[in-house]
């Protein structure tokens, strides 16, 4: 929020200049423009991806790293002017809004160069828009639990394996110790979804030529009844979400929690925050429980595509530099040196016993995506009408009128394009 | 001889009235630049921005570079919408809630100064000063940490004190409690320009007016209401308009604290406009908002200027 507030100014003076940049290009042929967001790719990688570009291609890469916060507007932005970027990296709940625009370039042609049939199925549904290809998955992440295997022991408490052994579990941290047993920010609407897909439920459905909100439905009530079970473990407040603050970074560090809900990263970025507190931790992980044993919890398939910009100066090589990246063996080397999923199984190696990966590998099958609408990415965007909702249920307000609210919004946005 | 005296006498004149011509021209060329920066700067964004809000303009529309004219409709949503209402009367409560303790605490930090001594005026001038340099995202993230729900300093200090309740009080649960937060902030940084001005004014004031008042036995109360007031009456007009106008236009403070929520509840209007055009890519609405907006504040301005042109005409 507060980069973004940095470039702010006020919205007359800001909309006009938006509107008013996109003529004169700037690409030149012997540089490539990619953005990638923060974290995405492990700095080695990267380097040794680019130099061997380079080295074939005579291109020299440029990166721009790019924080998520904010990054739908700066996207648009750039997808609007000539040869601001050429590859990019998009976020895949967002990537159908703007193969919507007609921004990103159409790779339907290129399925066999980009090794199309090789690619996971599941993540396939968020790169096509209408029958046509607009993005290359690249990698795919999802949430389990994390948890400070040092707290439980002292409390006694199990790896559970359904919902109500986790409940047992955290009720006996609450009672045999004096660590918090679970953070939980009362915004965290990708867990939240979990839930809701464990029910049955999802967020709209289509009705017509259209898409209609369904949060005030009794799988979303019951979702909303468990996460709210779970947040009365938690001493975090109702109304943040998982990045504001950051839980990794500047919650787990100065707390003690002895569990929370993660992506691989963000268990790497703890450790190393905790150890620099001086704090030496253990962390194991486990899914996130199903309601019964025979079945795990769903989740967000998180992830994230790599796009050519419609407008790119340096269509071909951007092309080019999106096929290396998404290839076989770059993707083996990527998936060796970072806790995501990779594009394809050819290029996922032998995975650690009792690590993340090994986690994220068992849930995969449980991976679901929210409603394919080009409009929901506009539902995402702040203030989110489903995150309001979770915190005004949390704080007491009856399901039905919190609900009835969110979907009025909802309905609205997702429609808009 | 007579008939070259025409010619002599011209001479002169022409160079006179070509001077005179140059300086009732200098004024105009010496604002030229400034008219001309304005011009181009804020004249064109507007212009666009007007454009903008008569267009369906979003995200695709950036994109692809279409143009969907849309005649007043923009206008129309943004009028029949129920939050556009309620969230012009709270920006104009939370004006006026601003505006008047600005004045007043101004208005008394103005006089202590004229009052203390020369060391704790300097202490006092120095903390106004600077409360008045603090850059706006710096102090409103000091205040969000303050008012921080699990590590906030007032939190610990209100348990600290033996209240209870507060082991993890949200300040920020609701619009009212957030932009009271917001008010303390906004209050705090614009004090010391209402404080200073009126102290730089008062000095010019004969102290000799303040000492037969007193002789007359006048309280403090009624020299303020009939010496201080009615010397000083231009320079309170003056202020509390350009007060209006800045915490009208408010927006870092309360969109830095909290986004505008909870679920909207502490959004005034330029939030609400960056809201729509930023947050939510409705280009065309945020362009309405802002020029209603802008509509408003040309009133509020009218007014003051109204007020200096009038000044101009008694002082000449």
């Amino acid at each position: 929020m507060k980069r973004k507030l940095m470039a702010a100014a006020t919205v007359a003076a800001m909309t006009a200049s938006v509107a008013a940049c996109g003529t004169g290009g700037e690409g030149s042929s012997d540089t490539l423009t990619v953005w990638l967001m923060t974290g995405s790719a492990p700095e080695p990688w990267l380097d040794e991806l680019n130099a061997a570009f380079e080295e074939e291609h005579g291109v020299e890469v440029n990166v721009e790293l790019q924080e998520w916060n904010g990054i739908q507007e700066r996207v648009t932005t750039a997808l609007s002017e000539d040869g601001t970027v050429d590859v990019l990296e998009v976020g895949n709940t967002q990537t159908p809004a703007f193969a919507a625009t007609s921004g990103l370039a159409d790779l339907t042609d290129l399925k066999d160069q980009l090794g199309y049939d090789a690619w996971y199925e599941s993540t396939l549904a968020t790169a096509e828009f209408d029958g046509r290809l607009h993005a290359a998955p690249w990698y795919t992440a999802n949430r389990a639990v994390i948890y400070d295997k040092a707290m439980w022991e002292e409390a006694g408490a199990e790896v559970p394996t359904t919902r109500d052994e986790w409940v047992e579990a955290l009720q006996l941290i609450e009672d045999n110790t004096d660590y918090e047993p679970i953070y939980m920010p009362g915004q965290n609407f990708y867990v939240f979804a979990g839930f809701v897909w464990d029910e049955g439920g999802d967020f709209a459905v289509e009705d017509g030529d259209g898409w209609v909100g369904t949060l005030d439905s009794p799988e979303v009530e019951a979702a909303m009844e468990f996460y709210s079970q779970l947040q009365s473990f938690s001493d975090s407040p109702t109304d943040n979400d998982e990045a504001t603050p950051q839980q990794a970074t500047e919650v787990i560090p100065q707390s003690e929690v002895a569990t929370w809900i993660g992506l691989p990263w963000q268990a790497e970025a703890a450790l190393d925050a905790l150890a620099e507190e001086g704090r030496d931790v253990d962390y194991g992980y486990f899914p996130i429980p199903g309601k019964t044993a025979d079945t795990l919890g769903s989740v967000f398939l998180g992830g994230s595509n790599l796009a050519v910009a419609e407008r790119a100066g340096n269509k071909d090589m951007a092309v080019e530099w999106l096929t290396m990246a998404t290839s076989a063996e770059w993707m083996t080397k990527f998936a060796e040196a970072t806790p995501m999923l990779p594009n394809q199984e050819a290029a996922l190696g032998e995975t650690e016993e009792g690590s993340f990966l090994e986690v994220m590998g068992e849930t995969a099958a449980y991976g679901e995506f929210f409603p394919l609408a080009p409009g929901w990415a506009n539902v995402e965007v702040v203030p989110n009408p489903i995150k309001e909702m979770m915190t005004a249920v949390l704080d007491g307000e009856a399901h039905e009128s919190a609900a009835g609210t969110a979907d009025a919004e909802l309905t609205e946005r997702i429609n808009r394009d | 001889m007579s008939a070259k005296t025409p010619d002599v006498v011209a001479a002169p004149d022409r160079q006179r009235e070509q001077g005179r011509a140059l300086t009732r021209l200098l004024p105009y060329l010496l604002i030229a630049p400034a008219v001309i920066a304005l011009g181009l700067v804020l004249g064109g964004t507007l212009f666009r921005n007007v454009l903008i809000s008569l267009q369906e303009f979003g995200r695709r529309q950036l994109i692809s570079r279409t143009t969907e004219w849309a005649g007043l409709d923009n206008y129309v949503e943004v009028l029949t919408n129920d939050r556009f209402w309620s969230t012009l009367v709270r920006t104009f409560v939370f004006m006026a809630a601003n505006v008047v303790l600005i004045m007043v605490i101004g208005t008394l930090c103005g006089l202590l100064l004229l009052r203390l001594g020369k060391r704790m005026r300097l202490v006092l001038s120095i903390s106004l000063v600077l409360a008045w340099a603090m850059p706006i995202i710096p102090s409103t993230t000091v205040f969000r940490w303050i008012f921080d729900t699990q590590f906030g300093l007032v939190n610990w200090l209100m348990r600290t004190l033996g209240f209870s309740g507060y082991d993890q009080h949200n300040w920020f649960d609701s619009g009212l409690s957030t932009l009271t937060i917001a008010t303390l902030l906004i209050v705090w940084t614009s004090v010391p320009f209402v404080a200073l001005n009126l102290y730089a004014g008062l000095t010019t004031v004969s102290g000799e007016i303040y000492e037969a008042a007193r002789m007359d036995g006048a309280s403090a109360w009624r020299i303020f209401w009939s010496i201080v007031l009615p010397i000083m009456k231009p320079f309170f007009l003056i202020t509390t308009f350009l007060e209006i106008i800045w915490v009208f236009k408010a927006f870092a403070q309360i969109y830095a604290l909290n986004g505008g929520g909870p679920n909207r509840a502490s959004e005034t209007l330029p939030v609400m406009a960056y809201v729509a055009g930023m947050g939510q890519q409705q280009y065309g609405i945020a362009a309405a908002i802002s020029v209603v907006t802008l509509l408003i504040l040309v009133v509020a301005m009218s007014f003051y200027f109204r007020l200096i042109l009038k000044q101009e005409k008694e002082q000449s």
